[in-house]
């Protein structure tokens, strides 16, 4: 018999959507809590409408990106401005340990749902409010993507080349941060209030928590004035460093000397004995200095090799290469295969889905992925008759009354 | 929040963020250093631009909220010291080689013996098994490895990370979180577990699950300057306006579609683009793109439209606009201009931390704000061995002869 699932105990009314929000709650279902995800029936969560679409269809159950962010969540839809609606919601508070939600700051104070309101329904409660800006200040409205804070927390001048205008981060880069700061805070909670009993509210700026990302250049922009722009892929602490043309359509290898044995293992490598012996290269200093040279040197080897055979030989040697994966790449990755990073789970209307597999392993209660996320609407009458213990009757009610959507 | 969590932080720069997330949360974190102070105190950037162990700006930044100890571990009697103490800890956080802390017999298996409940976190390139277990890293290498960096760059060149290196920091804030699920699991089973990091797997998130592309027989995402490929279509996302650059989303379907009606709502307002413009379907106008049904030269043509109005506005005025009419534009801030954005002031978040030199660094403030216990910066990163007689002294039991002797045989 496996040990009881790591959060078991633990009920989630989520109320998170598009991505930086139900990337917490995603972990906290692959752990085992019970996670309700609520959808709304007249907006549409804009993950639903991202790629990759299954095939190439855009469809409502068909976003990869959608089944990755929400495996193992039961999803309802529910008509906010139903009364019916609002009084299934107390029931749910009422179960739950956590509320969740990532709205700009006035949604859930206009449904009655901000944390005052919850404490009243149950004084133990936690609950989470994870949007762009924070709860307050000017731009606490301001809503969006996480392309947008990153845009403001600056990480998009960190990407470019020196003589371009700077390429910036992929897509929402903020999304990718957040959800890590807000599962240790949320989880915080959940541990503190099984000690005292307390429950809390947590305010969760999506910028505050991706500007921990950015602590050197803050903290070095305040004390010596630097500037950061682009630097294409220069690194201090290694040279050679660079991204390597391979043979093939967009192929590349990622190469990075650190030590002198490093540098003079990838000339012998690369069959150019004589750049080790050039004193220009002998030295880190040196090599940092005239880094194009060897850039130039080691393209013009690269660039016939597959990037795979390149990664091979060069960590037979022990220098730090790697292919630059795409996508066709992570799917055959013996690594990633090796952990079960991929997983087929199941999906209510699609039958079989693939999504990503929990991102750290635990040894003795395993993270286990194996429902998908929930088609729209998919769990209305599992939520309502199982978890709330609703009778038929009252559900039927309720979905005359159109609660349901 | 975590005060009754007792952490011992055993990891190099790989590491130094998970602890330091924990200490945030309240935990009573011990940083564990090599004798002389970690290598990490060599790597700038550095205060006033001055090498020098208290300097390192990277070493300040993630070792808050810690206290600090010495201690020699390739020396049987600093390991000894380091099983005393993982006997009384909670969680133990390192960041070596797979292999290396069970040559010392300090790996989870040989901890858990002393300390069936100890929550032991492993933070390493690609997990602590597998084929590439071995591999030699570095920043770049794991964004290679994790399907990131092949997205960002401009698309006539190579590939190209973020300057500030962030695959770890990835990894080290999915390990906090992990060892927290850990912790929570002890409370109700009263034992421990070993968390295993891949910073493969945890800087892959930042990929958006194009990872599943291939997977689901979709077109793949590629890399463009200021924006991406998805499929045909080009969506940027870094537009030029009148005085810099600004971040903009104009895109398609049921959802985002509303935004970019209302953009063009906007503009048409302003006198800036066609009836024909105002009148089209922005919510079905991605699918039209993919079927043929709308020539990809006509949205180029919008594109051009947009990037025209945004050419005669300032990042001001568009942020503006933006926040009137519920847009989703937002201005490209430098390093200085986040310092100086006022809604950043306005909370309060910037905190300054006092240096040994005197003078006092900023710090970006808490990355949440928790009712029940906020989070404080209540100690700056420790300087080397500053607890020793603390913690090994004080909370160990070891007399003052007992510490003099440690440290003449170079074991703290």
């Amino acid at each position: 018999m496996a040990a009881k699932m790591a959060l078991a105990d633990v009920k989630v009314l989520d109320f998170m959507w598009v991505l930086a929000g139900p990337g917490i709650t995603r972990s906290l279902a692959d752990y085992g809590a019970t996670v309700v995800r609520v959808e709304a029936v007249t907006r549409t969560d804009p993950v639903r409408t991202v790629g990759p679409f299954k095939d190439n269809q855009v469809t409502q159950e068909g976003s990869a990106l959608w089944w990755n962010n929400n495996a193992g969540k039961y999803g309802i839809t529910l008509d906010m401005a139903k009364p019916g609606a609002r009084a299934v919601v107390h029931d749910l508070v009422r179960w739950a340990d956590v509320v969740t939600d990532s709205f700009s700051p006035k949604a859930m104070k206009a449904w009655d749902l901000d944390y005052p309101q919850l404490r009243k329904i149950k004084p133990d409660i936690i609950m989470i409010s994870s949007c762009l800006m924070g709860q307050t200040g000017p731009l606490a409205r301001f809503a969006g993507f996480g392309n947008l804070a990153a845009a403001l927390c600056g990480f998009y001048n960190l990407v470019g080349w020196p003589d371009r205008t700077p390429s910036g981060p992929f897509s929402a880069y903020t999304d990718y941060i957040a959800p890590r700061f807000g599962l240790a805070a949320l989880m915080a909670a959940l541990i503190h209030r099984k000690l005292t009993g307390e429950g809390q509210y947590i305010d969760q700026a999506q910028a505050e928590s991706a500007l921990q990302f950015l602590t050197v250049p803050i903290v070095d922009n305040a004390v010596n004035g630097s500037a950061y722009n682009p630097v294409a892929n220069y690194d201090a602490m290694h040279a050679p460093h660079g991204v390597y043309p391979a043979a093939g359509d967009d192929r590349w290898v990622a190469i990075a000397c650190r030590t002198d044995g490093q540098w003079r293992a990838l000339c012998a490598a690369i069959a150019q004995p004589g750049l080790a012996q050039n004193p220009r290269f002998q030295t880190f200093a040196g090599r940092q200095a005239d880094r194009a040279a060897l850039d130039l040197a080691i393209s013009e080897w690269s660039r016939h090799l597959d990037p795979h055979l390149i990664e091979r030989t060069l960590q037979a040697v022990g220098v730090a290469a790697h292919t630059v994966q795409n996508t066709f790449d992570l799917a055959a990755d013996s690594q990633l295969a090796h952990r079960d990073h991929f997983v087929e789970v199941s999906h209510g209307t699609l039958g079989k889905t693939s999504v990503e597999n929990s991102r750290f392993k635990l040894s003795r209660t395993p993270a286990r992925v194996t429902r998908g996320a929930p088609a729209l609407g998919e769990y209305n009458q599992y939520v309502m008759g199982q978890l709330l213990g609703y009778s038929e009757d009252r559900v039927s009610e309720l979905a005359v009354e159109g609660i349901f959507g | 929040m975590l005060s009754r969590c007792r952490v011992l932080d055993l990891s190099t720069e790989r590491g130094f963020l998970c602890g330091q997330i924990l200490g945030d949360l309240g935990a009573d974190v011990i940083k564990v250093e090599p004798v002389g102070g970690a290598p990490a105190r060599g790597i700038g950037p550095f205060v006033n631009d001055t090498p020098g162990p208290e300097n390192a700006i990277g070493w300040r930044a993630f070792n808050r909220n810690k206290r600090g100890i010495t201690l020699n571990l390739e020396h049987s009697e600093g390991r000894a010291l380091l099983r005393r103490l993982a006997a009384a800890a909670d969680v133990l956080i390192e960041s070596e080689n797979p292999g290396a802390m069970g040559a010392r017999a300090l790996d989870y298996l040989a901890l858990r013996d002393l300390n069936p409940a100890l929550v032991y976190v492993a933070i390493t390139p690609f997990g602590q098994t597998g084929p590439k277990t071995g591999y030699v890293d570095s920043d770049l290498i794991v964004m290679a490895a994790g399907g990131v960096l092949i997205l960002s760059g401009d698309e006539d060149r190579a590939p190209l990370r973020m300057s500030v290196p962030q695959a770890y920091l990835h990894a080290s804030a999915d390990a906090a979180g992990a060892a927290l699920i850990a912790y929570y699991e002890r409370l109700n089973s009263g034992a421990g577990q070993q968390v295993d990091v891949a910073a493969q797997e945890s800087i892959g998130l930042a990929g958006q699950s194009t990872a599943l592309a291939a997977m689901v027989n979709s077109d793949e995402t590629r890399r463009m300057a200021g924006g991406a490929k998805m499929g045909p279509i080009r969506i940027p996302l870094v537009w030029q306006c009148k005085d810099g650059l600004v971040s903009c989303v104009f895109l398609f379907g049921a959802a985002i579609g509303v935004f970019s009606r209302r953009l063009i709502d906007h503009m048409f307002a302003q006198g800036a683009c066609s009836q024909a413009m105002k009148d089209t379907d922005w919510i079905g106008y991605g699918a039209k793109l993919l079927s043929g049904e709308e020539p990809m030269a006509n949205y180029e043509r919008c594109k051009e439209v947009i990037a025209a109005f945004f050419m005669g506005h300032t990042k001001a005025e568009l942020f503006e606009a933006a926040r009137a009419n519920n847009l989703l534009i937002a201005p490209i801030a430098t390093i200085d201009d986040v310092r100086e954005n006022p809604q950043f002031a306005a909370r309060e978040y910037w905190r300054t931390v006092p240096h040994p030199s005197g003078a006092s660094l900023t710090y970006p403030g808490p990355f949440a704000r928790l009712s029940g216990k906020p989070i404080t910066y209540r100690r700056c990163a420790p300087t080397v061995g500053e607890h020793n007689r603390e913690v090994l002294g004080g909370e160990l039991g070891l007399s003052s002869d007992a510490l003099a002797d440690l440290a003449r045989k170079g074991i703290i």
